[in-house]
């Protein structure tokens, strides 16, 4: 019995984790309807802010100093998500639904994502940088903050005038648009607050699990959408959801004494819970107007 | 004489709004139908769930001896139903020519690999499906612009394409919907005479779905009016023009009681999906 | 006007005989290349020395065969896979197993080098045994795979693809570069186990990994005894393989097949009224360009003068992504444009190599790192990339050449589209 509840201990701070990355995911998806692949290289950078700031703040007390460096990370990553949504994305918005235009924001996001991977490499080179080892328990902290955020993101969602706007914006652009609502504006800040959450989970990833690398994007981000998905993209409930199952999941499988890597099961898993429910386990369908 | 296609109490909702609420229709072959109603009626839906583009709740449609209802889209356009879309879906790229050879593609009978290996069968195909669209094009008086980009055709020319296109399906059933959107007293009165030659050359049923009521009333020799969703009429033209409930309906709209057409484009109001994903709960 | 006849008799008065180059144009294409492959076989070891260079050429033809498959799926269904190099691998590894099975019942040895003598034309005789079955089997076993991905995440959303062949392609690289058992235990005697005391799915998923174990992990797979996968693929194959892969790409896309395809790619609800089934079509595109990239993978294993050791960081993310912009500069959708790519891509890549491997480069990287930072050509290479890639697509979304064929007069018309 005590075997099994240690597993599922990390397995919710894992996916809690997750589940910190998988909000920006889905609030972008949610509003773009765009996988923004770049996503993964904001936690990245995140990672890389974090420690600096950590660095700097080396003599502090270490609540103090992991307070201060989240903060700057989350500014930091802001800039960079808006940055990227300024250069990438927003060039192509409004140009219609052309065919070959379909599948450009996501060549965009793709783009996005290998720029700032090798820039990543090239200012930090592919060397892992170890953490400071802050704490003896990170996963409560972690399990908190995320229960926090959740809670937060939820209610700025349903009850603030930005959070009227985004969803809005989520259902008929041009409507919103037409009503008044700045629909760029909505749009930055809705990248703004996803990648300072990247931050957040970047700092708590490499607190609890050690070092922060240019490539660290690709594994977690990947996570983290199947996440998104698999909770129901577009939904903030969803992404906790997805967040936590995939986190236990991982763990169970590695408690399994499954010999592969832990994600073929959690991509079998994710196919699977595409074919019976194709938008995910919260999320629901559309119908195109015809 | 039994109908050729028929629908029997066809009901969908979307979320709990009843979009379309026990609707039976029985089209005669060679009829030219006319499915009328003010915005919102659901007229359209009717179109999309007779060619499987939303899934019918209740009820049964059948082609003739064929329930349409297990079949996908693509299928029951082989079952022999064609439609024109409300706001013109032709294919941009491709040139007017190519729209209508693409039509052509499903009574292909060479498959993939003998388009690569060019066999002969391919070459059978492609020239039988060009000569097809060549008349058609002619017919519809686009000859001349076979190799122009679809996109660059006038409005009227690009709602002709999308009818050709459609006949290129060697359809039993032409579904069309809104084809006088936009068009002038002139032009509608040239689509009354399309539409009737279309019925007597190809053999067709034609369905219409129209705001325009002096190609309506001109036209159609059965007419069913939906409202919100609900049957209220059904009739002969004369019978639909003195009906109440029609009146009733329609209040507010002259257009009707004057039997004259209104060229303002009708724009459905969108049926809210209760569905639809909200933003973030 | 009874246009029902009409159409009739133009149906037959449009019989007409073809002209000898629409009749015989494939063949003569065919034949030419054979002919022209032949010649390079025999002739290109010897007026190329240098062997780097022989691989220079023989990877741009590799690098065709992945450019123009992924365009398939890619550039004309319009759909976005970013797991190419998934695919890629499962056709080298598996070519580098039958290869390498094949050689040694063949006899074994070491390949004799290229020249004129005896040796020489058997193993080349050999080849005509053993490349096309390799080619083939890399070819079928990835369109198998592709099925498998291909047939849940097409149904879906157009984005559920690029997320889900990402995930594949990492996944099977992470399995084959991880899975390190540390025994010798074969394949064959993992395979005994299968309902011993241990049941049923422990042993399977066992064997598994003991498969897995056999491909030599992160160091690659490189043959039974470790010497190297025999390279069997000559300039005659690659240069052959490629211009007939070249061959398909052409008809297929000047096809109704491909027409429908562009259609669906314009309008999924307009081309479903007209009787094209979008799963289907797409699923086929998919199956069909996993098929080309397993091809690619197999050339590439097999390929004389390339690398005779198949290694899972030959197929990272990266290599998904040089095939992307092979088909996003030269233009999505376009022949040609695929070809042209892949020319420039792997001429940019190559030279890369080279400068990064100068003395003054070196210098200059090594006086940088010590300040902390790295001067990784390959990495600011892939920067310049995504770059210009974000640049196309903001500025000519189209590619350079768009859908359009340069070099070739016929352009997005049929064959047969001209004025009659």
């Amino acid at each position: 019995m005590n075997g099994i509840l240690a597993p599922l201990v990390t397995g919710i701070a894992q996916g809690s984790m997750i589940a910190l990355i998988a909000l920006g995911y889905s609030m972008v998806y949610g509003v773009l309807k765009l996988i923004n692949f770049a996503h993964s290289e904001i936690f990245m950078m995140g990672s890389f802010f974090g420690l600096f700031a950590l660095q700097h703040f080396a003599g502090l007390n270490p609540v103090l100093a992991t307070a201060l460096a989240m903060i700057l990370a989350m500014f930091g990553t802001s800039l960079l998500g808006i940055t990227v949504e300024r250069f990438a994305y927003r060039p192509l918005r409004g140009r219609g639904k052309s065919s070959l235009l379909r599948i450009t924001p996501l060549v965009t996001a793709l783009g996005a994502s290998v720029f700032l991977q090798n820039l990543a490499q090239l200012l930090f080179t592919a060397r892992q940088r170890p953490y400071p080892r802050l704490f003896a328990q990170t996963r409560p902290l972690i399990f908190a903050t995320a229960v926090v955020v959740m809670i937060a993101l939820e209610l700025v969602v349903k009850r603030t005038w930005f959070g009227k706007a985004m969803r809005a914006l989520s259902t008929n652009e041009e409507a919103a648009r037409l009503m008044g609502i700045r629909t760029s504006r909505v749009i930055g800040i809705t990248f703004a607050i996803g990648s300072s959450l990247a931050a957040l989970g970047a700092i708590l990833y490499c607190l609890d699990q050690g070092d922060a690398y240019p490539t660290m994007g690709v594994g977690i981000g990947t996570r983290a959408f199947v996440a998104a998905v698999l909770g129901g993209i577009g939904s903030i409930p969803g992404a906790m959801l997805g967040g936590l199952l995939l986190g236990v999941l991982g763990e169970l499988v590695k408690f399994s004494g499954f010999e592969g890597s832990v994600d073929i099961p959690v991509f079998i898993v994710l196919i699977a819970v595409l074919l019976v429910r194709p938008a995910g386990l919260l999320g629901s369908t559309r119908a195109e107007k015809v | 004489m039994s109908a050729l296609l028929e629908l029997a109490s066809v009901t969908k909702y979307f979320g709990g709004l009843c979009a379309v609420s026990d609707v039976s229709l029985a089209i005669k072959k060679n009829a030219i139908f006319g499915l009328i109603g003010p915005n919102g009626a659901g007229k359209t839906t009717v179109f999309n769930l007779i060619t499987g583009v939303y899934k019918t709740d209740k009820g049964t449609i059948r082609l003739g001896a064929t329930d349409l209802l297990p079949l996908r889209p693509s299928a029951i356009a082989r079952a022999g139903i064609a439609r024109t879309f409300q706001n013109i879906r032709l294919f941009g790229q491709l040139s007017v020519l190519e729209n209508l050879l693409v039509a052509g593609e499903l009574t292909k009978k060479a498959g993939i690999f003998s388009a690569v290996m060019r066999s002969r069968h391919h070459h059978a195909d492609e020239d039988l499906h060009l000569a097809e669209a060549r008349s058609l094009l002619e017919v519809f008086e686009l000859g001349d612009k076979a190799d122009d980009a679809s996109t660059s055709l006038s409005y009227g020319n690009q709602r002709k394409l999308e009818i050709a296109r459609a006949m290129m399906l060697k359809p039993k059933v032409l579904l069309l919907d809104e084809p006088a959107a936009g068009m002038n007293y002139g032009e509608a009165e040239g689509l009354k005479k399309q539409i009737r030659w279309l019925r007597d050359t190809f053999d067709l049923t034609v369905v219409l779905v129209e705001h325009n009521m002096q190609v309506v009333m001109g036209v159609c020799d059965e007419i069913q009016v939906l409202d919100h969703g609900e049957p209220i009429a059904y009739g002969t033209p004369e019978q639909i023009r003195t009906d109440e409930k029609v009146l009733a309906a329609y209040l507010g709209d002259e257009s009707l009681a004057m039997g004259q057409g209104t060229d303002v484009p009708a724009v459905e109001l969108p049926v809210k999906d209760p569905n639809a994903p909200e933003a973030h709960s | 006007m009874d246009s029902a006849k009409q159409a009739d008799e133009s149906k037959k008065g449009h019989e007409k005989p073809r002209s000898a180059k629409d009749r015989f144009g494939g063949a003569i294409f065919v034949v030419g290349s054979l002919l022209v492959a032949l010649v390079a076989e025999f002739l290109l070891p010897r007026l190329i020395e240098d062997s780097s260079v022989r691989n220079i050429l023989m990877t741009i033809c590799c690098n065709a065969v992945v450019a123009l498959s992924l365009n398939v799926i890619n550039g004309m269904a319009g759909q976005f896979s970013i797991g190419h190099a998934g695919f890629m691998a499962l056709g080298a590894y598996t070519a580098a197993l039958i290869v390498s099975a094949m050689h040694t019942s063949f006899g074994g040895g070491t390949l004799p080098p290229t020249s004129f003598d005896h040796d020489y034309l058997v193993a080349f005789g050999h080849s005509f045994a053993i490349v096309p079955v390799a080619l083939l089997a890399g070819a079928l076993v990835a369109a198998l795979f592709g099925l498998l991905v291909g047939l849940p995440s097409l149904r879906l959303r157009g984005d559920y693809l690029a997320i889900v062949t990402l995930g594949f392609a990492e996944i099977l690289r992470l399995s084959v570069a991880t899975t390190r058992l540390g025994n010798d235990e074969t394949v064959g005697e993992a395979v005994h186990a299968i309902g011993g005391p241990n049941g049923f799915f422990g042993p399977v998923f066992h064997v598994g990994s003991v498969f897995l174990s056999s491909l030599g992990g992160k160091k690659g797979y490189s043959g039974p005894d470790g010497a190297g996968v025999p390279l069997y693929a000559g300039p005659f194959w690659v240069i052959f393989i490629t211009a007939l892969v070249a061959l398909v790409a052409w008809r297929l896309k000047f096809s109704g097949w491909g027409r429908a395809l562009r259609a669906l790619r314009e309008d999924e609800i307009a081309s479903e009224a007209v009787g094209v089934d979008p799963t289907r079509y797409k699923v086929t595109s998919f199956v069909i360009s996993a098929f080309g990239g397993g091809l690619a993978g197999a050339l590439y294993a097999i390929m004389r003068d390339g690398n005779p050791v198949v290694q899972p960081d030959s197929f990272t993310f990266q290599t998904s992504f040089d095939a992307i912009t092979m088909v996003i500069i030269g233009g999505s959708g376009s022949v040609t444009g695929a070809i042209l790519g892949a020319v420039f891509v792997t001429v940019t890549v190559k030279l890369i190599e080279l400068v990064q491997h100068a003395d003054v480069v070196q210098n200059l990287s090594s006086s940088l790192e010590a300040h902390g930072f790295s001067l990784d050509l390959n990495a600011l290479r892939m920067m310049i990339y995504a770059g210009v890639i974000i640049a196309l697509m903001v500025l000519r979304p189209e590619g350079v050449f768009g859908e359009r064929e340069p070099f070739f007069k016929k352009r997005m018309r049929t064959r047969e589209g001209a004025p009659a």
